[in-house]
């Protein structure tokens, strides 16, 4: 059993590098909220829910007032570190237009990290004198301070234990960066990546260069979510959420012996699929948060895309690349290529492959996904689908 | 012993949780008195049993490398001068199933490899805030 929602509108602002952003992060997710209600034929009026995700500081009755809503009857955010919780908002605003206890929730995520610092940034860095206080002191008196940190520790275990290559990691940022070449929105368009230099740029933390890590970015995207029957009278062609799942288990910590070397994607791939009544080899375009490059391989596998013992020729030979690639990913640039906007960016790139409008158009998708923040725990996923 | 990450770096900050961790000068883990189980990071709650009632298990502080990344920037200005240093997560012998995160000592940290066995050791620190005197768990690789 899933929910009857779709996304019937989307939006998002210009999108910057960190600190360039001319608007407040408030101003940019009006922005972003504005063009997605307008993009689906509604008005401000009729939006009557807000979700977002992780530490969103941009509040539902600021928004409300600021918008000019006539009420508010939804407001929601799912509980994690991070954008692994960005398809876990869509699924609750696809349960609460389904239950009806709202109609048009607006589901966003805005982030200014020139205005507000970096999101993830390194537990103390305020300066000398710190201390590592509650959770911090177990993992921050060690200098394990930041998501790249933790995420390469994982990395590291699942490269070990089935023989992964840097190669394998650098085909996720060569293919995010070749599809963003092609997206006008896209921040690194005009700067493609080669091999060469991906290899020759800086160590963050090994096994991560430099273009293993995504960008500190400022920008805001939206969606409007509704019902499918609400969603075929508005001017879209909608994006149906044919699934969404969230979730994490049995082991349930940042680090355990169980799932050291996992994004922590097993149970969320299993009640996806599911619910979709479907299976990977039915996805026509995928979208994969890739925060880093690594997790992305550890939840490739875990999703059931391939097998660690396939992956590497999964990810190679330009199999990633561009519209008619053996498996189209990251079509927009993603977080690294088009915008570090916690993701968001990949639900409007989905409804996009839906709706047939990217710029790295794939023919003839029927199912569209989106694979949330892997390495962060708990995790989620949205498929979208086109219309019957 | 000197502190791997520099006699400046950040202490963590004591409170009723962490402070036999980071204060008894042996490997101590939280047990729960009831149903013997060990679990790390400590929890108000035995994760097995449910009990309330937890206190202490002293590891003899052995262990293996699950894990290791080595850090080469430096996110923060006290550590700008220690990079590349390793991160480690550590399986300890007689405690299954838990994860303890830590530092190599004496070791090149490009060096420190998934498999390698270790044995705690403490860095002494004393708070200048309260005068406490920590002992802080690390590793260092033992030769087969």
């Amino acid at each position: 059993m899933h929910g009857s929602g779709a996304v019937a509108g989307i939006g998002e602002s210009t999108y910057y590098k960190r600190g360039e952003s001319p608007h407040t992060e408030f101003q940019l997710a009006c922005i972003a909220i504005r063009r997605a209600v307008e993009d689906a034929g509604l008005q401000l009026a009729d939006v009557d829910g807000f979700v977002s995700y992780t530490d969103q500081r941009n509040t539902p009755s600021r928004l409300a007032r600021a918008l000019g809503l006539k009420e508010l009857r939804w407001t929601g955010i799912p509980w994690a570190g991070g954008g692994n919780s960005m398809a876990a908002a869509v699924q609750i605003a696809d349960a609460a237009v389904t239950a009806g206890y709202a109609r048009h929730v607006v589901v966003f995520r805005a982030l200014a990290q020139g205005q507000f610092g970096r999101f993830g940034q390194a537990a103390g860095s305020g300066g000398g004198g710190a201390y590592m206080a509650g959770p911090l002191a177990w993992n921050g008196t060690y200098g394990i301070l930041t998501p790249a940190h933790q995420c390469a520790l994982h990395t590291a275990r699942f490269m070990h234990d089935h023989g992964i290559s840097q190669e394998a990691l650098c085909e996720i940022a060569l293919a995010c960066y070749a599809n963003a070449q092609r997206n006008p929105r896209a921040l690194r368009r005009g700067q493609p990546l080669t091999r060469a230099a991906y290899h020759a740029s800086r160590w963050i933390v090994k096994p991560f260069h430099l273009y293993d890590c995504c960008p500190e970015n400022d920008g805001a995207a939206a969606a409007v979510v509704t019902t499918i029957e609400r969603a075929r009278d508005l001017r879209q062609r909608p994006a149906t959420i044919a699934a969404a799942a969230s979730g994490i288990g049995p082991q349930f910590g940042a680090f355990d012996v169980a799932t050291l070397g996992s994004a922590h994607y097993g149970q969320v791939g299993k009640h996806l699929w599911e619910q979709a009544g479907c299976g990977p080899q039915d996805v026509d375009v995928a979208q994969f948060y890739e925060n880093f490059t690594g997790p992305v391989l550890m939840a490739l596998c875990e999703m059931g895309f391939t097998s660690p013992e396939g992956l590497e020729e999964f990810v190679s030979g330009g199999r990633l690349v561009g519209p008619d690639a053996a498996f189209p990913f990251n079509t927009s640039g993603g977080n690294i290529g088009e915008a570090y906007i916690h993701g968001f960016e990949m639900i409007n790139e989905s409804v996009r492959q839906i709706r047939g409008d990217s710029t790295c158009q794939v023919k003839h998708v029927e199912r569209a996904l989106v694979v949330a923040g892997p390495g962060y725990a708990p995790g989620s996923a949205v498929l979208f689908g086109a219309p019957a | 012993m000197k502190r791997v990450l520099g006699e400046n770096w950040a202490l963590p900050s004591l409170d009723a949780r962490n402070r036999d961790f980071f204060t008894a000068g042996v490997l101590t883990l939280q047990q729960c008195t009831r149903c013997s189980h060990v679990q790390h990071p400590p929890e108000d709650v035995c994760e097995a049993c449910g009990s309330f009632d937890l206190g202490r298990f002293v590891s003899a502080g052995n262990g293996r490398i699950e894990s290791v990344a080595v850090v080469t920037q430096a996110v923060h200005l006290l550590l700008a001068d220690r990079v590349p240093y390793a991160i480690i997560l550590v399986s300890v012998a007689d405690a299954p199933g838990i994860l303890v995160a830590g530092n190599v000592v004496g070791k090149d940290p490009e060096a420190v490899a998934i498999g390698d066995h270790v044995r705690v050791v403490f860095e002494e620190a004393r708070d200048p805030r309260t005068g406490a005197v920590l002992k802080i768990p690390q590793w260092q690789v033992v030769v087969a």
